[in-house]
């Protein structure tokens, strides 16, 4: 397969807040599409949110929207596939600026499934075995030995955007957080999946570090994939 | 002319999306770039711009629907359309104009077709007796029943005469008395409550004391079945447990309240269940599985793509599966009448679910077929089956089946024998996980698991291993799949 590199920027961004980080995110589609911005990767944090895509349903909040605001977690409609997510600090949110079609895969089918790989890579470097489900995008744990897989346990989610085949939104990679947030949403719509974090995958074996770690290990592997 | 915009093709494995939000109202002027509508497939959103200038004159297809692709959703009147050019464009297509906001509901541009009704389960078996139950005011249809025994409640000698000349059941009655005892009062007043109700019986209904009315309507109990000892040939709590002990040591037991319904048996249906169960308990099954790095497959799929031919892993795995057999002839065989006989074509059965039916048409004489070839053989047999347009023979003499499960998340399985046939091929999903490559370094690769389940009447495991391997080693090694091609074709 031929794959066409770029000179990818990756951008720490720190904490931003969701409204901050969407404005952000349209300057850089903006900028690349009249070629004056390159292709980019954002990495930052958001505290407590979130946000619903243009599938979601009513029912996939289990909390009323007054509940959430008093526990200081802020509720945003989005223009981006998929269901209901919930983002807090602890967890990695990647939002890549890509020009698809510059870059020859004017495919989002194929574009979900290359930061899936992403997401894979990085995990394996990160010492956490992670997977893909068909017909399930996300990335999941692997089942240890003899765990059903009924219950399959979510690391990171993923929705996108596409304006003018430029993309926005991406994934949000669960580092270290507290799991109990998720119990608000019924994440991305499905019930059967329980939702997890590296460090708890990890458990004892978690660095410090780990989501200094996490963030190289994402750069790292999106470099590897596309710059 | 005015313009037909059409469902975008936002991925080649897309076939459908979905409107979300119109950006723009009929009758606004658009200017190329203008976001006119937002799009979604899978987990991905699309701002879909327009690409011409004008108005939008017509919706075609309203938010929330979903449509295949290629499909019309709207159209766009450009700046030199006259109103005639607009009105006959839209005649054209079976729309009217936008102009009349007259309720006519957009033309729906191809119309899917909806599923065939599933036939309807039949009502729910026994319908419950009626009863006067309601008129009851008493708290003795909040009793646990089947709790106490009637022979052993509580109750004074006086109350427990009393009951037995009105033939009362004691246990449906709540006791005031001291530990719950019924007493001469609480009978009395439980016979003036069951007096009170007979006014409200209609012709016709079943007599029941409100506490066995109430247990026959949540079990779903036919009441008019149920022997009667009770006052005034009243059903009681006794009775129907007497009733349901008879049930259980005799007859099925009929526990209505364990069923909502009952599916009727397509002829197919009955068919595939005799051949199951013929299967399992003729066919000693084995089963073996294996591991295939799927990115060659992958690449090779995509290179077809360049090449302008669509192929899909169904096509490949048919391809490799026939070109596994003809090198591997003694697998393609059945045990029948004692002997072990070698098939003579490679005919290969396709398992497909339609509106939740099971379905294997039969590609036949799959040997010495090119991809291509096979690849439209099979799609025609698909698409027939989803027209349910199959012709018997389409389904017969299969002598190997392929079934995938992988599209609905299913990693591995093993389907079970269709005899006379004596292996299947379970193809689960494609996934992405980490590998370690030849250079040692980790890095996300592509996997997918094959199971295979074979006769052991005619297959050996190291048999069936050698031939699983072949046929991973054709899909690992997909230039295979179309070597020598150009020499067969014509």
């Amino acid at each position: 397969m031929t794959r066409m590199k770029t000179d990818l920027s990756i951008e720490w961004r720190g904490t931003l807040p969701y409204d901050e980080a969407l404005e952000l995110q349209m300057k850089c589609v903006e900028a690349r599409r009249s070629g004056a911005g390159p292709d980019r990767l954002l990495l930052l944090e958001h505290p407590a949110v979130i946000t619903l895509g243009r599938s979601a349903k009513p029912g996939n909040l289990r909390v009323s929207r007054e509940v959430l605001r008093s526990r200081g977690i802020a509720v945003f409609e989005v223009s981006r596939g998929g269901d209901v997510t919930y983002h807090a600090p602890g967890q990695l949110v990647g939002y890549p600026i890509l020009d698809l079609a510059a870059l020859g895969e004017a495919d989002v089918h194929r574009y979900l499934r290359r930061i899936e790989a992403c997401l894979v890579e990085a995990l394996a470097h990160l010492g956490v075995a992670a997977r893909t489900r068909e017909g399930f995008t996300g990335v999941f744990a692997s089942p240890w030995d003899g765990e059903s897989a009924a219950r399959p346990r979510k690391l990171a989610s993923i929705g996108v955007g596409v304006r003018g085949w430029v993309t926005y939104h991406g994934f949000a990679l669960n580092v270290d957080l507290d799991l109990a947030g998720f119990e608000t949403i019924v994440p991305c719509g499905l019930h059967d999946v329980e939702m997890t974090s590296l460090a708890r995958e990890l458990g004892a074996a978690a660095p410090p570090d780990l989501a200094v770690r996490a963030r190289m290990a994402v750069a790292d592997a999106f470099r590897r994939e596309w710059a | 002319m005015p313009r037909e915009i059409k469902m975008p093709k936002l991925s080649d494995t897309m076939e459908e999306g979905t409107l979300n939000v119109w950006r723009k109202s009929e009758g606004d002027p658009i200017a190329k770039g203008d976001i006119l509508v937002e799009i979604e497939t899978d987990k991905a959103d699309m701002e879909f711009e327009a690409y011409v200038a004008g108005h939008l004159a017509k919706i075609l297809v309203q938010a929330g629907e979903t449509v295949s692709i290629g499909t019309p959703i709207a159209v766009v009147r450009l700046r030199k359309d006259t109103d005639e050019d607009l009105a006959r464009f839209l005649e054209s297509r079976g729309a009217t104009p936008a102009v009349a906001p007259a309720a006519s509901p957009a033309a729906a541009p191809e119309v899917r077709e909806a599923p065939a009704p599933v036939p309807a389960a039949p009502a729910p078996a026994p319908v419950p007796a009626a009863t006067g139950s309601a008129a009851l005011p008493m708290r003795m249809s909040e009793l646990p029943y089947f709790v106490a025994d009637p022979d052993r409640v509580r109750s004074t000698p006086r109350a427990r005469a009393i009951a037995r000349d009105h033939n009362v059941d004691l246990s449906e009655i709540a006791g005031s008395g001291p530990d719950g005892a019924v007493l001469v009062a609480d009978v009395a007043a439980y016979l003036e409550a069951l007096e009170a109700s007979t006014e409200t019986l209609q012709e016709g209904d079943v007599l029941a004391t409100p506490v066995a009315a109430r247990i026959a309507d949540e079990r779903g109990l036919d009441l008019s079945q149920v022997k009667s000892s009770g006052p005034g040939g009243r059903v009681t709590k006794r009775d129907i447990q007497r009733y349901l002990e008879q049930q259980a040591k005799g007859v099925p037991a009929r526990e209505a309240r364990l069923y909502s319904g009952e599916i009727a048996l397509s002829q197919k249906r009955k068919f595939l269940i005799r051949n199951m169960v013929e299967s399992k308990q003729s066919a000693p099954h084995f089963y073996i599985s294996r591991e295939m790095d799927a990115e060659p497959l992958s690449a090779f799929r995509t290179q077809m793509k360049q090449r302008g031919v669509r192929v899909t892993y169904t096509h490949m795995i048919l391809k490799a599966a026939a070109l596994a057999l003809s090198r591997h002839p003694q697998v393609n065989a059945t045990f029948q009448d004692g002997r072990i006989l070698v098939y003579q074509p490679i005919n290969i059965a396709l398992a497909v679910d339609v509106d939740d039916e099971l379905l294997a048409p039969v590609v036949k004489d799959c040997a010495g077929r090119s991809l291509e070839n096979l690849a439209a053989a099979s799609d025609e047999l698909i698409q027939k089956a989803r027209d349910k347009k199959l012709a018997p023979g389409d389904y017969a003499d299969g002598t190997f089946t392929i079934s995938n499960l992988g599209m609905l998340g299913v990693d591995r399985f093993y389907a079970i024998l269709t005899p006379p046939q004596s292996m299947v091929l379970s193809v689960g999903g494609m996934r992405t996980l980490p590998v370690v490559d030849a250079k040692g370094e980790i890095r996300a690769g592509r996997r997918m698991d094959f199971g295979l389940a074979c006769d052991h009447r005619v297959v050996d495991g190291a048999r069936a291993a050698r031939f699983l391997a072949e046929l991973i080693r054709v899909l690992e090694e997909p230039e295979q799949l179309v070597a020598g091609d150009d020499a067969n074709e014509d």
